[in-house]
């Protein structure tokens, strides 16, 4: 955020959130010292967990004086305690965002990949520079291009891909810069700021910091009022709708709705101030990896029982440099892509939007967007509406995630293997299958082909009609050609490649691998056709969303 | 209470029961009918409904559109009010049917039009019970509240009650199966089965409507209440005695066009029969009552020997309904 806008939003941000906090109180449906004591309870909790935070000791002692003044504070006192706290998190929250400095970083021919590598670590500058590799050629940004400049152009945009690795962040400010748009701002998990020198240039990327530890609903307004503000002021967004990378591989398809909620916020303020261009573009944007860096990371969290998995996970493949380096080396020396594709703008209630901006119905005619919110004649906030039409905006996401997901030879090579395997043992359930193996643990590679060939042109009627995209590799490849292309790609980077070829034979050496690169075809109803149920079921999909959901 | 203006689409009996009712009221109402006698009519039987026969000029000023046409009808209605529909706009049908490939009449309207407050009326909605100033319960299915606060406050005053839920497929679902339901009854009274089969048969038609439904993305528990079982225990609403009736005479052997011209107003049944059926094909969802009363209507099959072999299957309602969801 611009620093001469810092000041105002931060200013506007506490008298938002106090706001929301007195209108509550009036309607007597809290009082100020049962708000303040649900922060100390949540902060105090936190605090006692969250020993490596680097602000533990002065965020104990403001909690601890609070805790001591509001035995006997006045309402307004409270309030004013209130008010300090959300200054507090406010001021954590809010990025620093030099131009200058981004100008720099994205001229220097090597943008954010390499910088941010290099700034994992600083030694690897001299020794390795040379040999980062390009994102430039590895990235292929595609899709609905000179639509989104266009409604850059006319409103506010906010981009929402779907949410594998943490290289993503990465990826999208890249995909961004090289469209020639300005930089987008988006929450980064506090944890990514650990290093200072990752977290200095992420800041000046435009990242501003998110909490997930933080659990205080507090904070939690805090941060949705500071999106929403950005948003008003005409700063373009990125929204991770997952919330947390999704464990397991699979496309997203119910989407956590608070934060993208915020669009629709932003439309209605900015219709109540009358600003000239109040518009909101809510952008899908899909990210496809050939391998994921965290892969190992995330299915084992996944695999693990429901309500132990990790809502936050800080010590996976992204935060050690050299597994970050080999892969994006290792990856990229087999020319692979990543894929980042944009798909067509909607308004905040899920109606697509033409180049100017202007809401269609189904039927491609323009309607008023500003008629959705009227109350009375007036534009006006209401809770459960919004909600409803922010749910619809999270169905037309997935529906686009799932149009423009690029299925890649990592994925059909995975999903053949796993499939054959399942229908090989009908008996053992799928998670058992993954997690102990079973007695037929092998494939024939000619039957691997043939499953290949079946889903190819399975796909490939899908795609045609637009319900899926390919890879190159998997667009005009044969099955042999996929299937050896996919085994190459797991046996360059993971400690145990997925599957590996011995002889006439494929042996999956990492079962639960390769459960997290074929769920990447999950969702489609291959199923019916493989004569196998799904394997995800709505349980395994909460769990998918990091458990804690 | 308001004047919220309220405009009803459609000629037939359903729009000249609601303008009847709601010209009671301080509610302004326009009617719009393309056909130039049901206009007439209306105009003659309720002068302070305003009638137009250009869809502009009736939802202009409206804060509540109300399609009061059968499913067969909607998509072109809703196609003819699509350019004239604003996003403040509240939507209620009252369909008892499906489209094309099983669509439900909300996605009907949905598909062609910008609107998103769409509300689904189901229940028994007995309009006849109106004239004796006894309740008229009806169920509205929406997901936004505002759909159920301008109803409410629309029909206040009046003997109807609203009750309320989010369960929009649940309660399209249950209507147009309850039709279904209605024919196979008819039949069985006609062919005197008796009234142990009548009974069964109904209960089919719920468990069917059940697992459809909850397929669909619809409750269980919207099955067993007003909108479900309480729909099919009346048997002299118009609709289900029309359905009864068209079920009556092909089971005496007439020809479905001959039983369809034989009574007055729309038979939904017979095409959510054929649609439930093939939709359950590709579902793979078992729905026997659904493909016999479909066998039946298309000629394939003999109702007695057809519904004798419906009254020995197993009925576990339950079990199958919350079954069929994984």
């Amino acid at each position: 955020m611009r620093p001469e806008d810092k000041e105002r939003v931060l200013t506007e941000l506490h008298s938002r959130v106090l706001a929301t906090v007195s209108r509550s109180v009036e309607a007597g449906k809290t009082r100020p010292d049962e708000v303040l004591a649900d922060s100390i309870y949540h902060e105090m909790r936190r605090l006692k967990e969250d020993r490596d935070s680097r602000t533990v000791d002065a965020d104990r002692a403001f909690w601890n004086r609070a805790r001591h003044e509001m035995t006997r504070a006045s309402d307004r006192a409270l309030l004013d305690l209130i008010g300090q706290a959300v200054d507090r998190y406010g001021n954590e929250i809010a990025g620093h965002f030099e131009p200058r400095l981004y100008d720099l970083v994205t001229r220097a021919g090597e943008p954010a990949l390499g910088l941010l590598l290099n700034a994992m670590s600083p030694k690897r500058i001299l020794a390795d520079f040379a040999n980062l590799p390009s994102l430039e050629d590895a990235l292929v940004v595609q899709g609905e291009l000179e639509h989104i400049r266009r409604l850059h152009e006319v409103g506010t945009v906010i981009v929402v891909p779907t949410h594998v690795s943490n290289m993503d962040s990465i990826i999208v400010g890249y995909a961004l810069y090289r469209m020639g748009l300005p930089p987008f701002i988006y929450g980064a998990g506090l944890n990514l700021f650990s290093n200072p020198l990752i977290g200095f240039f992420m800041r000046n990327l435009g990242a501003y910091t998110v909490d997930r530890k933080k659990q205080d609903p507090l904070y939690k307004e805090t941060l949705k009022e500071y999106a929403t503000l950005t948003l008003e002021h005409g700063y373009d967004n990125i929204f991770f709708p997952g919330g947390t990378r999704c464990r397991s591989g699979s496309v997203e398809k119910r989407l956590k709705l608070g934060l993208l909620g915020t669009g629709l916020g932003a439309f209605i303020n900015n219709l109540q101030r009358n600003k000239p261009n109040p518009r909101i573009f809510i952008v899908p944007a899909t990210i496809s990896y050939e391998l994921v860096l965290e892969a190992e990371t995330l299915i084992d969290d996944f695999l693990k029982e429901v309500g132990k998995s990790r809502y936050i996970i800080t010590d996976d493949e992204f935060s050690r440099p050299k597994r970050v380096f080999d892969f994006v080396r290792q990856l990229f020396s087999l020319d692979s892509r990543i894929f980042f594709t944009l798909g067509r703008g909607m308004d905040p209630f899920g109606n697509p939007v033409d180049d100017e901006g202007e809401s269609l119905d189904p039927r491609g005619r323009r309607v008023d967007p500003a008629r959705y919110v009227l109350r009375g004649g007036k534009p006006e906030a209401h809770e459960t509406r919004d909600a409803e039409y922010t749910r619809e905006v999270g169905v037309r996401l997935s529906d686009a995630y799932f149009k423009d997901n690029v299925i890649q030879s990592t994925h059909v090579t995975a999903r053949a293997i796993f499939s054959m395997l399942r229908r090989q043992n009908p008996s053992v359930d799928t998670l058992r299958l993954v997690r102990q193996g079973a007695e037929r643990d092998d494939v024939p590679l000619l039957d691997t082909y043939r499953e290949v060939e079946r889903m190819l042109t399975e796909l490939r009627g899908l795609a045609a009609r637009g319900g899926v995209r390919l890879g190159p590799r998997v667009a005009d490849r044969t099955a042999e050609d996929v299937v050896t292309d996919g085994l190459r790609h797991f046996s360059i980077y993971h400690t145990s490649p997925a599957a590996l070829r011995r002889g006439d034979r494929v042996f999956p050496t990492d079962r639960a691998l390769l459960l997290y690169y074929q769920n990447r075809l999950e969702g489609y109803r291959f199923e019916r056709e493989e004569g196998l149920r799904p394997v995800l079921t709505s349980d395994h999909r909460a769990l998918g969303r990091g458990g804690a959901a | 209470m308001s004047g919220l203006h309220l405009a009803i689409l459609g000629g037939g009996r359903l729009a000249t029961r609601v303008a009847e009712l709601m010209t009671r009221t301080p509610a302004q109402v326009r009617v719009w009918a393309r056909n130039p006698r049901a206009r007439e009519t209306l105009r003659h039987a309720h002068p302070k409904a305003h009638v137009h026969d250009d869809m502009g000029a009736a939802v202009a000023d409206a804060d509540m559109v109300l399609f009061a046409v059968p499913a067969e009808a909607l998509p072109e209605v809703a196609d003819h009010y699509g350019p004239h529909a604003r996003g403040d706009h509240v939507v209620l049908h009252a369909c008892r049917g499906v489209g094309p490939g099983f669509t439900l009449p909300h996605a009907a309207i949905r598909a062609v039009t910008c609107v998103r407050k769409v509300g689904a009326l189901g229940g028994p909605l007995y309009f006849d019970e109106a004239s004796s100033q006894r309740p008229l319960v009806a169920v509205l299915a929406s997901r936004y509240d505002e759909v159920a606060e301008m109803l409410k406050t629309l029909v206040k005053g009046t003997p109807i009650k609203v009750h309320t839920t989010m369960d929009v497929v649940g309660v399209e679902v249950a209507g147009a199966i309850s039709n279904v339901a209605a024919l196979a009854s008819g039949m069985a009274d006609a062919l005197e089965m008796g009234e142990t089969s009548r009974g069964v048969l109904l209960t089919r038609g719920l468990s069917e409507a059940t697992r459809l439904g909850v397929r669909l993305g619809g409750e269980v528990s919207t099955f067993s209440g007003l909108a479900g079982v309480g729909d099919l225990i009346p048997r002299h609403v118009s609709s289900t005695r029309r359905h009864r009736d068209v079920g009556g005479l092909m089971a005496q052997g007439a020809s479905l066009e001959g039983a369809l011209q034989s009574v007055e107003g729309c038979v939904e049944g017979v095409a959510t029969a054929r649609e439930a059926a093939a939709l359950a094909g590709r579902l793979k969802l078992n729905l026997p009552l659904m493909r016999v009363v479909n066998d039946i209507l298309e000629g394939r099959a003999k109702a007695r020997p057809a519904l004798e072999e419906i009254l020995k299957l197993d009925l576990e309602l339950d079990k199958e309904a919350v079954g069929s969801r994984a």
